[in-house]
């Protein structure tokens, strides 16, 4: 009687609790069943003997994959854990192979040149299948990256219990591709310095996520921490001390860790504003460096921008930036040209020289200094990508393939693409990870984060990325990324900082979930989320808890409305 | 050219007196201090030299512990170059061979640090000399105490910063003489919303002690889980824990040693009548409006469910529960909570509504019974209570007059309580909340923010004024205060950078208290150089402290603060 009215409560709680699968982001097409699977002891991962000379880092997806499938040992969150499971897993079919192969017809090459091409050029498409009888899945796509990505779904379908590894929900069948190119994360290594252990455990969380773009801001006005091969001293003068530089080999050792992971890293060298740095090697070419009192020049300390009027400054930065750009094989640079401040200029006698001498305005010599270093990074191949105040608030000259990042506020966001602009979506006010960190400022005990409040993981995914625009302004969004300004972090807090919150907008521009109603989306991802957060822990990224445990293994439960 | 040199040499001797302006790098800041400019290295064969009988061995391991930081810490100065450019100073600088240390009054067997700082709170001694002579000669730890000897040492470690292979100072002659402020200078942990093993309280207990915050006030239950496992009341945490996140009594017994060598006192906090839904996982009989929904009515957070406190069976488990989980703590305070008891739970709970109706009480009247039912017992164990103000200011209860009251939801709310002529911990949201500022965590809620936004900054609990709104009659109630970390949106992996260095501005506040040694009044512009290099000394001992600025600031003193005030000009800046 007892137990038969017990197993009534059980079956029940299961289909409640049960979870369609816990990968994420959430792929554009899915379909599950009921029936449990167990992976075998002996379960392998082999590439198609119809891809011929598959390449080096496909073999180490491969094998990264199968590490991830055994070592993740994540328990399902549910109350009771992974034993909630035990008697559904018994006796059930074993999956002992999956199998990748590529689309006839599909170019084999490496993932790292396919995650590196033009991001409109990006095929990330594939399909997933796992069958329910226990027969070999399988991997197929057009592309190297996106077997990638269809093996980073694998990785997540499982769970595990008592020394099986099982999944609930076969067969599955999944048709995935991401709704936009551009997935990234941007990081500055400039306020604070991050060594290149950190950031390769960000790129390989990022991968988890099927993020594909790294926006490297290396240096910025407090340090210059990258070694440019023909500029060296400027990060032997400004970089925080010899241990904190990035040289030539540790950034080719990122960008083909990342390439290896479907990740392309831009880099950005921000100019003219954001370089007081580069005056400890140049002081020539810095005007206003380290005015004070700094607030009258610059937006944080230390005040410093590059005397862009001057041609021969101009030379030097464009010579610096080819230099740069030819470190990094991707498509993109960023040439950046936020925040300038225009007091610095008009105090300075020898930008105010130059303007007089050639009879320039200040934004007529912008112009002619945006245009030197474009065609400088164009020159070896490189697409611009700059700030919105560049399209904005100045009268520069751009190339209409120039992509522009929005950050000051998502309602500049119609203004970019009404100028016809391929546009990024950084805004602070969704996607800044540092704000709510207080004011840091010193002296300023009032002081409060000036993007307040924090941006929560539902804040972010509850962005619209083409609110307000017309069909044809939709199709200049690449897509969006969060991004951690460094000021108040480091190594220290890196991962808390970041994860599991950066998740949020590698499923808004994979999935395009506000496609529907925002806010059962946020309700239905965050079970879903709370899973991912908990195997990315389980593979040594530090993400933080989003809500009590007792949440997490009840979902819905600690809902507003609950 | 010549002139340019007698530029430069006028540039360097401005920057050399401005940028060593007394000691820069003590935290908290001693009460008395005296330091000159004579620099002094410590010699390779440096030792302690311990003249105290029978020392206890938690004072030898502290020792021990001392001379492991000054080998260790390798702390350059946070200048530009950090430290290279004191080379020169050292040279021919005297070396200091060894440090004696003795208490001054050698009556009777010395206590172990352990008991001393487990003593009540009124009757322990944190008091230090500590001179350090330029000439080379021995230096001198005074104290009354083990628990002050230990203090002693934790500020004899902060004094040196290595460059090259030198562990140095520029500032002997030191004469310190110190005790705190105040004698209540503590840190809260949430371990029941999110669970923190063992080795993170320990963790956390070392940065504690280097900050001298002596009490780890442990909110170690919750209505989410309920991890400590009580003797007599196994099934409490059996049921009501997070799978395989219990404390055991020997882990219990492990913490509270470790604070105790830290000279740090465990007070623990079962919070009640509230904040217990987790109880209901082993005794149902006890838990009203369990689980109810929606949540909001019944509770501030998910999930609702209270200790059903009118009923005569339940205060009876409740209190011993309670005196059980005393037992386990050498402290003689004991928290029994008393915050958010949410009214309309009772109300529509039948079973309370019944126990009312029969004995003709009001709900008012039960919860008075049952706190001090609950404070009884703990008297008879010899503790001292501790409460939230809730039931003080919300719910009038009357309590002994040594009890002592948390102050939680505002700072203004102290006035209330030292009206009652009680005594106060600050433990105000306003300023010492550390989880505020992170955003809503409840779900299904995108525009939701944190309640007690925005974040309080170093800076924000640094200006805490104890006295604030006190009368001057009152003040004597003040025993001091505590940064608190309720750990919804916390667990192992940020409780490092969530904490530190913010925590430690509310040890100094607390220790300090209102002025510098030099009679000025404190203020965060001095203070940020000396958070920098505790913050950085915590980095170097394996603590996440976080960066508060780019350390383009932390290598500038004054050149990041809003008005360049007190802009020190650096080599950087020639």
């Amino acid at each position: 009687m007892f137990s038969t009215s017990a197993l009534v409560v059980l079956t029940t709680l299961l289909t409640v609790f049960t979870p369609a699968d816990a990968v994420w982001p959430q792929p554009q097409n899915l379909q599950t069943g009921t029936t449990p699977l167990k992976l075998s002891g002996s379960f392998d991962i082999t590439i198609s003997g119809s891809i011929h000379n598959a390449p080096s880092d496909l073999h180490q997806a491969v094998q990264d994959a199968k590490n991830f499938i055994k070592n993740d040992k994540l328990e399902r969150l549910v109350v009771g854990r992974g034993s909630a499971d035990s008697a559904a897993v018994k006796g059930a079919h074993t999956l002992s192979k999956l199998t990748l192969s590529l689309e006839k017809g599909a170019a084999v090459n490496s993932i790292t040149s396919e995650a590196q091409k033009a991001p409109d050029l990006r095929d990330e498409a594939y399909t997933l299948t796992v069958p329910a009888d226990g027969t070999g899945a399988s991997i197929t796509a057009n592309s190297t990256l996106g077997l990638y990505r269809g093996l980073t779904t694998f990785t997540q379908l499982f769970f595990y219990h008592d020394g099986t590894t099982y999944l609930l929900n076969a067969p599955i069948q999944i048709e995935d591709s991401p709704a936009y190119p551009w997935r990234g994360l941007l990081l500055d290594t400039s306020r604070n310095f991050f060594p290149v252990g950190d950031l390769k455990r960000t790129l390989d969380a990022m991968s988890w996520n099927k993020m594909n773009q790294f926006h490297w801001h290396i240096v910025d006005s407090q340090s210059f921490p990258l070694q440019v091969p023909g500029y060296t001293e400027l990060a032997a003068k400004g970089a925080y001390d010899s241990a904190s530089v990035y040289s030539p080999k540790d950034v080719a050792d990122v960008v083909s860790y990342a390439g290896a992971r479907g990740i392309d890293v831009m880099v950005e060298v921000d100019t003219p504003g954001h370089t007081a740095v580069i005056s400890q090697a140049h002081p020539e070419h810095i005007a206003c460096a380290e005015a004070t009192p700094w607030a009258s020049f610059a937006n944080e300390p230390p005040a410093g921008q590059l005397r862009l009027a001057s041609p021969a400054t101009t030379q030097f930065t464009s010579g610096l930036l080819a230099a740069v750009a030819k470190m990094f094989p991707s498509s993109l640079f960023s040439t950046g040209g936020d925040e300038i401040n225009a007091n610095c200029y008009t105090q300075d006698e020898e930008t105010q020289k130059a303007l007089n001498s050639t009879g320039q305005t200040f934004e007529q010599a912008l112009d002619t200094f945006t245009q030197a270093t474009h065609k400088a990074i164009r020159n070896v191949g490189k697409t611009p990508v700059v700030w919105e105040e560049m399209v904005l608030d100045h009268n520069v000259t751009l190339g209409n393939d120039t992509l522009v990042l929005v950050w000051i506020s998502s309602d500049n966001v119609k203004a970019v693409v009404e100028k016809g602009f391929k546009l990024v979506h950084a805004a602070s006010d969704y996607f800044y990870l540092d704000c709510g960190g207080g004011g840091w400022v010193g002296a300023n005990p009032a002081g409060n984060s000036w993007c307040d409040p924090f941006k929560t993981w539902q804040h972010s995914y509850s962005f619209n990325p083409i609110a307000n625009l017309t069909d044809d302004e939709a199709k200049l969004i690449m897509g969006g990324q969060h991004l951690l300004w460094a000021e108040q972090s480091g190594p220290q807090n890196l991962d808390p900082i970041v994860w599991p919150r950066a998740a949020a907008s590698a499923e808004l521009f994979w999935s395009n979930p506000s496609s529907g109603n925002i806010s059962t989306a946020v309700d239905t991802a965050l079970p879903r989320l709370h899973e991912h957060s908990y195997r990315m822990r389980q593979r040594g990224v530090n993400t933080i808890n989003l809500q009590p445990e007792w949440c997490a293994l009840r979902p819905g439960a600690c809902d507003l409305t609950a | 050219m010549a002139r340019s040199r007698i530029w430069q040499y006028f540039v360097l001797s401005v920057y050399a007196a401005i940028s060593i302006p007394g000691i820069l790098c003590l935290w908290p800041m001693p009460r008395s201090l005296k330091a000159g400019t004579t620099s002094l290295v410590l010699s390779t064969s440096f030792s302690i030299d311990l003249q105290v009988q029978d020392a206890p061995e938690d004072l030898q391991q502290a020792i021990t512990r001392t001379q492991s930081y000054l080998r260790n810490d390798n702390l350059g100065r946070l200048v530009v170059g950090r430290g290279t450019s004191d080379l020169g100073l050292l040279q021919g600088a005297k070396e200091l061979q060894s440090l004696r240390v003795t208490l001054s009054n050698e009556a009777g067997k010395a206590r172990s640090i352990s008991s001393e700082a487990t003593a009540p709170l009124g009757s322990r001694s944190e008091e230090y000399s500590l001179v350090i002579p330029s000439a080379g000669s021995t230096a001198t730890l005074i104290a009354n105490s083990t628990l002050g000897l230990f203090r002693g040492l934790t500020t004899f470690e902060q004094l040196w910063y290595t460059a090259g292979e030198a562990t140095y100072t520029l500032e002997a002659p030191i004469r310190i003489i110190d005790s705190p402020a105040f004698p209540y200078r503590g840190l809260m942990l949430d371990t029941a919303r999110n669970f923190f093993p063992v080795s993170d309280i320990k963790r956390t207990l070392d940065a504690m002690s280097w900050a001298k915050i002596n009490q780890f006030h442990w909110h170690v239950t919750d209505s989410q889980s309920f991890p400590l496992e009580i003797l007599g009341f196994t099934e409490v945490a059996a049921k009501g824990a997070y799978s395989n996140s219990i404390y055991s009594p020997e882990d219990v017994k492990d913490i509270v040693s470790y604070a105790g060598a830290r000279g740090i006192d465990v007070v623990v906090e079962i919070d009640t009548p509230g904040h217990t839904a987790s109880i209901h996982e082993s005794h149902p009989e006890h838990i009203a409006c369990y689980d109810s929904s929606p949540w909001m009515t019944f509770t501030n957070e998910p999930m609702a469910g209270q200790l059903r406190f009118a009923s005569a069976a339940t205060t009876n488990f409740t209190a011993g529960l309670i005196e059980a989980t005393a037992r386990m703590f050498p402290s003689s305070l004991f928290s029994t909570g008393g915050d958010e008891v949410n009214l309309p739970c009772y109300q529509l709970d039948v079973e309370t509504q019944r126990i009312l109706n029969a004995t003709g009480q009001t709900l008012q009247q039960k919860l008075e019974m049952f706190v001090q039912t609950l404070h009884g017992g703990l008297k008879g164990l010899g503790k001292t209570p501790i409460v939230w103000e809730d039931l003080i200011l919300t719910h009038n209860v009357t309590v002994s007059n040594d009890t002592i009251v948390m102050v939680w939801s505002s700072s203004s709310a102290a006035e209330g309580i030292a009206a009652k002529n009680l005594q106060i911990v600050h433990a105000p949201s306003d300023y010492f909340y550390l989880d505020c500022g992170a955003g809503e965590w409840i779900g299904a809620d995108p525009d939701g923010n944190s309640w007690c936004d925005p974040f309080k900054t170093w800076q924000r609990a640094y200006i805490f004024d104890p006295y604030e709104n006190l009368t001057e009659s009152h003040q004597h109630l003040v025993l001091g205060g505590e940064q608190v970390l309720w750990s919804e949106q916390s667990g192992p992996q940020n409780l490092d950078s969530i904490i530190w260095p913010r925590a430690a501005a509310s040890a100094e506040v607390f220790w300090t208290g209102p002025t510098l040694p030099d009679g000025t009044p404190r203020n965060v512009q001095s203070a940020l150089p000396r958070l920098y290099d505790l913050r950085f000394r915590m980095v170097q001992r394996g603590v996440d402290a976080i960066p508060l600025q780019p350390l383009w600031c932390a290598l500038r003193p004054g050149a990041c603060d809003l008005m360049d005030a007190v802009k020190v000009p650096s080599p950087h800046d020639r």
